[in-house]
């Protein structure tokens, strides 16, 4: 059956016919059959209702019945829903109609593109100075960590490397090992041009030792437990935990914080160092495939290149790229706020930011080592 | 006539894990139009049975007829029931009206001003018009629940499952829930099916209830909560109305 709204017009009264249902199914046409109606109300003083002929109503129908009164009303007339037919509808569009509230409509302001740099810049110095605030927070957490150490998840340690390093050997392996699988290859292609390949060897300890294994490595530990350390904390502050943690008197900084940054300081030169060793066996590989030095040859050549400073240049800058991780990813945690798409968020920030400050750091050291002419 | 059916019914409903039963030999009718609450203490399986009316679990034997149709089927297309969680369940990153507006983009070609219409009217009718655009995370406990009652409405459900829905609000929060409601299904002819164990509510909405125990593992006693309340001689039932310990209420004569 379909939606029927006639009106039947006489002088400057209407009655209104209404038949059929009033349903969720049919509201579309029910609109539609109502717009073209309304029209042929207007100068009407009085309208009526008449509701014998709906034959099933739910919410949807009371809804549009409902505005129409109202809207009728609105333009100075009077209204009356013959009741007697059909007391369940015209209950339903009382209980609308009684419901209603009237919200000024919300304009949206225009947000051009000058006002929204503005609106960042004028954060900034707020979220630096907060960001300054938690690593100045963190550092003052570490001395009485060690003094009163009962006020520090000490226990949570282990399972923290285990998470952070031996979880993460794998992933961290598997990428160290393709990245001096490419520069032996890069080298080999290269060098060859001009008949030095004797030198790949060099290239890969030279370029994996001090710079491309603490990168790479601490990049993949960036996106993997920067993600899971920001997202863990995130979830913890959106239900409270952290909270809790306050209430009983911890600082969250020393009982969370400080045993992950520690986890991360103990794991990543680990993880860098193994990478390193993976590193020059996807050297040794490319290199021996693709030329005629022998494996014997490429690991002379690989023990006479190896020096304690290249190694150490290294390693040294590890620690400082794994408090970076830390450090972005527990803040950030901290600082979540709202609901679950916050912790998405935050974590997503987390790990922009961690791999964006590995990078920078090993630039610095890099630069630094320049400087010294280590 | 299929008005004069039950509802829901279910028959001989066993629940649990593996071996585990957590009740069983759960049988009982919901009537059409009516307020049923499922009752019991702690950790009696009342949240369980209402994941197993609207399909969520699977129970290990028996039936559970909606309209006379499987609960399994029931997610095949529109849904025709809806639920209020616990925690109300709205979407953290949409607006209120977004949230209640998902249902009818998901299920009905219905758009543009009649969709913000509907979600307005249906906002209105708990309470919550001028707080279309707060996130679930701007506003209260007791209105994200009835944020939640609202988007369960969205798709005109002929029935409705609240769980807890007074958990966790004061008392002048829990009984304007309570009086939306006894709107819903005396105005609406909604039925409703409330799992609670808040006395004040289950005496002011519900028509008829069951009351779970945990150590009975399942129906310990069924029908009018104010009858159950005044005559029950079951222990357990006497000092859950009553709020007093079993041991008490048979030391008194409570068989």
């Amino acid at each position: 059956m379909e939606v029927v709204v006639r009106a039947d017009r006489e002088g400057d009264s209407a009655r209104l016919i209404l038949a059929g249902p009033f349903d969720l199914p049919h509201a579309v046409t029910t609109a539609q059959e109502i717009a073209n109606i309304e029209a042929s109300l207007a100068g009407c003083r009085a309208v009526e209702l008449d509701l014998a002929g709906v034959d099933d109503i739910d919410g949807a129908g009371a809804v549009q019945l409902a505005g129409l009164v109202d809207r009728v009303e609105a333009q100075g007339s009077t209204t009356q829903v013959l009741d007697e037919h059909n007391p369940k509808a015209a209950r339903l569009i009382a209980l609308y109609r009684q419901r209603r509230t009237v919200t000024p409509p919300v304009v949206p302001r225009p947000y051009p593109i000058l006002a929204r740099l503005g609106s960042v810049a004028g954060q900034l110095p707020r979220t630096l100075a907060s960001a300054l605030d938690f690593v100045g927070h963190s550092a003052a957490a570490a001395g009485p960590a060690l003094t009163a150490p009962h006020t520090v998840n000490w226990r949570a340690l282990p399972h923290l490397v285990q998470q952070v390093g031996a979880d993460g050997l794998p992933v961290a392996s598997g990428a160290n090992l393709l990245v001096g699988l490419i520069i032996g290859f890069l080298g080999v292609s290269q060098l060859g041009r001009f008949g030095a390949t004797v030198y790949v060897p060099e290239l890969v300890v030279v370029a994996h030792f001090r710079e491309l294994g603490p990168l790479v490595t601490a990049i993949v530990i960036a996106g993997r437990s920067g993600a899971g350390l920001a997202s863990e904390i995130a979830t913890m502050k959106v239900s409270e935990e952290i909270d809790a943690l306050r209430a009983m008197g911890f600082d969250p900084v020393r009982w969370l914080v400080v045993p992950r940054c520690v986890a991360l300081v103990l794991a990543l030169p680990v993880l860098t160092w193994v990478g390193d060793l993976l590193a020059l066996l996807g050297g040794m590989v490319a290199t021996t495939s693709l030329t005629d030095m022998s494996t014997r040859g490429y690991v002379m050549a690989t023990a006479h290149a190896i020096t304690a400073t290249g190694l150490l240049a290294g390693l040294i800058k590890t620690p400082f790229l794994a408090l970076a991780i830390g450090l972005i990813a527990c803040g950030q945690g901290l600082a979540t706020q709202g609901g679950a798409a916050a912790v998405g968020a935050r974590t997503t920030t987390a790990v922009v930011l961690s791999i964006f400050s590995v990078i920078v750091i090993s630039a610095l050291f890099t630069l630094l080592f320049a400087l010294i002419g280590l | 006539m299929a008005q004069s059916r039950p509802h829901i019914v279910v028959e001989d409903l066993r629940i649990g894990w593996g071996t585990r039963v957590l009740m069983e030999h759960v049988t009982f009718d919901v009537e059409r139009g009516t307020t049923f609450t499922i009752l019991g203490g702690s950790g009696s399986g009342k949240s369980t049975l209402l994941r197993h009316l609207i399909g969520l679990e699977r129970p290990l034997a028996g039936s559970i007829d909606i309209d006379g149709i499987g609960v399994p089927h029931r997610y095949e297309g529109v849904p025709r029931f809806g639920v209020l969680f616990q925690s109300g369940a709205l979407f953290g990153s949409m607006s209120l009206e977004e949230n209640l507006a998902l249902p009818l983009t998901t299920w009905t070609s219905i758009r543009g001003s009649l969709m913000r219409e509907l979600v307005e009217a249906k906002l209105d009718l708990v309470g919550l018009g001028p707080f279309a655009r707060h996130l679930p995370g701007e506003i209260s406990g007791g209105m994200k629940k009835r944020a939640g009652i609202a988007r369960a409405m969205m798709l005109e459900p002929e029935l409705l499952f609240f769980d807890e829905p007074s958990a966790g609000l004061d008392p002048i929060t829990a009984y304007e829930l309570d009086q939306l409601i006894l709107t819903l299904s005396r105005d609406l002819g909604i039925t409703i099916v409330v799992v609670t164990h808040e006395l004040p509510s289950i005496f002011l909405v519900a028509d008829a209830c069951i009351v779970l125990d945990k150590a009975a593992k399942g129906i310990v006693a069924r029908g009018d909560p104010r009858t159950l309340r005044d005559q029950s001689n079951i222990p357990f039932v006497h000092g859950f109305f009553t709020r007093s310990s079993p041991a008490a209420a048979a030391s008194h004569g409570v068989r």
